[in-house]
C-alpha cells in the first residue's frame, strides 16, 4: 500500500526537522569546543567559527586530567557490564528454562526493585563503603552499578532464553550433558543478540550514571566523566571550551556504540512492550 | 505467558530425581545475581527505612543512632521546602512526560511511513538517549546563557525579544528551560518506542477500517491508539520513573535555583544527606520519594487502563 505523495513529503519534512532539532545543540557544542575563549563568550555569537583552536582539548587533557576521567569511566563501565552479563545470563536462564517455584513473584520482584530511585540506597551504601574504606575506589561504583542493572538484564535475557526451543534443553540432557554445559554450550551462543542488548543497556547506564559517582567517588583522580564534566568550573567563569572539548571526546564512543548496536538497542527498548 | 505455564507444567510431570538436579542447578545459577541484588538494593532499602526512624550523628567513632520514631517524618513534613520540592517534582514530571508522549506520538505518526533515512534517523535519535545528562545540561546552559547565549541571539534576530533574557535567572523561565532541555533529550526515545509499536500493528486492520469507511481520525482512534497503548504505557512508565527521580539536569543547569525553584526531591535528599549530613531526615525524604514514585506509577497505569481499556475490548 503506497501512501499518497503529500503524506510522504509531510513525513520527510517532519523527520528532517526533528533530526535537525536533535543535532543543532550538538553542532553548537562541537564548534564551540574549537573556538578561542574570546569567541565563546562574544555576543552576538558567530554561527560559524571564525578562529579554530585545539587549545581546549589540550586544557581538558593537561590541566583537568580528563584522560583520567575517561579511564575511570571505561574501567567502571566495562567491568560492570561483564559482571552483569555473567550473572544475568545465569539467572535469566534459570528463570526461563529450569523448573523452579516462585518464578513469577521473582520477576515481579525484579520489576519492583527497578522502580526504586538511587536516592533510597545511596546513604546506606555510602555509610557501608565509608566503613570498609572503599570510597574513591572502582569497586565503590562497580558493585552498585552491577546491582542496579541486573534486573533489566535478567528480564531481557529471560525473554531471549524463552525463545530458544525447550526441546534443545531436553535433547542436551538426554545426551548426558549437565545443566551448566547445556547453558554454556547451547543456550548462551544462541542468545548472543540478547547478550548484546543487555550489554549495551548496562554500558550506557554505567557510562551516564551521575548521582552515585558524585557521592561515592568525589576525589579528582577517581571521578568518572559525568562528575568530571559537572565539576569542571573555573574560578569566576564556566570554562565552556574545556567542558565541550571533554564532552565531544566522550560522545565519540557513544556514537560508535549506537551505530554498531542500534538494532539491539531498539529491540531492547521494545522488549517490554511485546512481552510485558 | 500461557505457553510458558504449560511447558513448566509438562516439566513438573517428569521423573523426580532429574527434576531435583534441575532445581538445584537453577538456584545455583540464581545465587550470584540474587546475592548482589539483596546486598546492594534490598538491604540498603530496608536500612534506609530503619534510618528514617533514627536520629543519626556522625561522630569520631562513626555513626551514632538514636531511635526517635516518627520525628524525622514530622520534621520533614513540617518543612515548607519539602512540600515545595514535592510540588516541583510532580508538576515538572507530569508536564514533561505528557509533552514527551504527545510530541513523541505526533512525530512517530508523521514519520512512520518514511522509507529512506531509516537507519540514519534511528542513530540520531538514539544519541540523546545515550548522552550523559550532565553533558546535555552543560550544552543547554551555554545555549541559555544570559550574556552570550545563542538562544538570545536567535530570538533577537527574529525580533521575538528585544533585550537579552537571563533564562535561568527567573523562576518561570528557569522551569521552562529545564523542561525543554529534558524534552529535547527524551522525546527521541519515546519516538523510537512508539515507532516500533506502530510497526507491529497488522496492516489488515487499517485496510479493514478503510473498507468500513473510517476516516483518518476514526482509524487512528479505533485502530492505532488501542493497538499502541502497550507501547505508550511502556514509554510513559520508563519516563515517569526517570522524571520523578530527576537530579542531574537541575544539579548542573540551575543548581536548584533561582532560590529553590527547581529543587527536586532527589536534590533535596542529596543536600540533606551529604551537604547538611542529616542522615535521618535524608532517609525520611528518600522513603517519601519512593512512596511518591510508586504512587505515580500506579496512578499512571490505572488511568491509562481506564482511558483506553473499554475501547480496546
Amino acid at each position: 500500500m503506497t501512501k499518497p505523495l503529500s503524506k510522504r513529503i509531510f513525513g520527510y519534512v517532519v523527520l528532517i526537522a526533528f533530526l535537525v532539532v536533535i543535532l543543532l545543540p550538538f553542532y553548537w557544542m562541537f564548534v564551540s569546543s574549537f573556538e578561542p575563549n574570546t569567541d565563546i563568550s562574544s555576543y552576538p555569537p558567530a554561527y560559524f567559527p571564525k578562529h579554530w583552536t585545539f587549545q581546549h582539548y589540550a586544557e581538558a587533557f593537561g590541566q583537568f586530567h580528563f584522560g583520567r576521567y575517561i579511564l575511570n569511566s571505561v574501567i567502571v563501565s566495562v567491568v560492570s557490564t561483564f559482571i552483569v552479563l555473567a550473572f544475568s545470563s545465569m539467572a535469566g536462564f534459570a528463570i526461563a528454562r529450569l523448573p523452579m517455584r516462585g518464578k513469577r513473584p521473582m520477576l515481579i520482584f525484579l520489576l519492583i526493585i527497578s522502580v526504586f530511585p538511587p536516592l533510597v540506597v545511596i546513604t546506606p551504601l555510602y555509610m557501608l563503603l565509608r566503613d570498609v574504606g572503599w570510597l574513591d575506589s572502582y569497586q565503590a561504583l562497580i558493585i552498585p552499578y552491577t546491582a542496579f542493572n541486573l534486573p533489566f538484564a535478567i528480564w531481557i535475557l529471560r525473554n531471549y532464553f524463552l525463545q530458544v526451543p525447550g526441546a534443545l534443553f531436553e535433547a542436551a540432557k538426554i545426551d548426558g550433558s549437565s545443566v551448566f554445559t547445556a547453558f554454556w554450550r547451547i543456550f548462551l551462543p544462541l542468545t548472543t543478540p540478547g547478550l548484546f542488548t543487555a550489554a549495551v543497556f548496562t554500558f550506557v547506564a554505567c557510562w551516564t550514571e551521575f548521582f552515585m559517582s558524585l557521592v561515592f567517588n568525589p576525589s579528582n583522580t577517581m571521578r568518572t566523566i559525568p562528575v568530571g564534566i559537572a565539576l569542571f568550573s573555573g574560578q569566576y567563569t564556566v570554562p565552556y571550551g574545556t567542558i565541550f572539548a571533554g564532552s565531544v571526546v566522550s560522545i565519540v564512543p557513544i556514537v560508535l556504540l549506537v551505530i554498531i548496536f542500534r538494532r539491539w538497542i531498539v529491540s531492547g527498548l521494545t522488549q517490554g512492550a511485546v512481552k510485558g | 505467558m500461557a505457553m510458558e505455564a504449560a511447558s513448566t507444567g509438562k516439566k513438573e510431570r517428569r521423573s523426580g530425581s532429574l527434576q531435583r538436579t534441575d532445581v538445584r542447578a537453577g538456584w545455583g545459577l540464581l545465587t550470584p545475581a540474587g546475592i548482589v541484588i539483596l546486598a546492594v538494593t534490598i538491604f540498603p532499602i530496608l536500612y534506609s527505612l530503619f534510618m528514617s526512624f533514627n536520629n543519626i550523628q556522625l561522630t569520631t567513632n562513626g555513626f551514632q543512632f538514636t531511635f526517635t520514631g516518627l520525628q524525622n517524618y514530622k520534621d520533614v513534613y513540617s518543612a515548607p521546602l519539602f512540600w515545595h520540592s514535592v510540588g516541583f517534582t510532580i508538576y515538572y514530571s507530569v508536564i514533561t512526560v505528557a509533552v514527551e508522549l504527545f510530541l513523541g506520538l505526533l512525530i512517530a505518526l508523521a514519520i512512520q511511513n518514511v522509507e529512506r533515512l531509516k537507519s540514519l534517523s534511528i542513530v540520531v535519535m538514539l544519541i540523546p538517549w545515550a548522552l550523559i545528562t550532565v553533558i546535555s545540561a552543560q550544552m543547554w546552559g551555554y545555549i541559555y546563557n544570559g550574556v552570550y547565549g545563542v538562544l538570545n541571539a536567535i530570538l533577537q534576530g527574529l525580533h521575538i525579544i528585544h533585550t537579552q533574557v537571563n533564562w535561568l535567572g527567573q523562576p518561570f523561565t528557569a522551569v521552562v528551560s529545564l523542561m525543554i532541555a529534558d524534552i529535547w533529550k527524551t522525546t527521541p526515545f519515546v519516538v523510537i518506542i512508539l515507532l516500533s509499536g506502530l510497526q507491529m500493528i497488522p496492516k489488515d486492520y487499517y485496510e479493514a477500517a478503510l473498507i468500513d469507511g473510517a476516516n483518518a481520525w476514526q482509524s487512528f482512534w479505533n485502530v492505532t491508539f488501542p493497538q499502541l497503548r502497550g507501547s505508550i504505557a511502556l514509554a510513559g512508565l520508563f519516563r515517569i520513573l526517570q522524571a520523578f527521580g530527576i537530579f542531574d539536569l537541575p544539579f548542573v543547569l540551575t543548581q536548584g535555583g533561582p532560590g529553590t525553584t527547581t529543587t527536586s526531591l532527589a536534590m533535596l535528599g542529596e543536600e540533606t544527606l551529604f551537604t547538611n549530613l542529616h542522615f535521618g531526615l535524608g532517609a525520611a525524604v528518600a522513603i517519601s520519594t519512593v512512596i511518591l514514585i510508586l504512587g505515580a506509577c500506579l496512578i499512571f497505569l490505572s488511568a491509562f487502563r481506564g482511558m483506553v481499556g473499554e475501547e480496546a475490548q
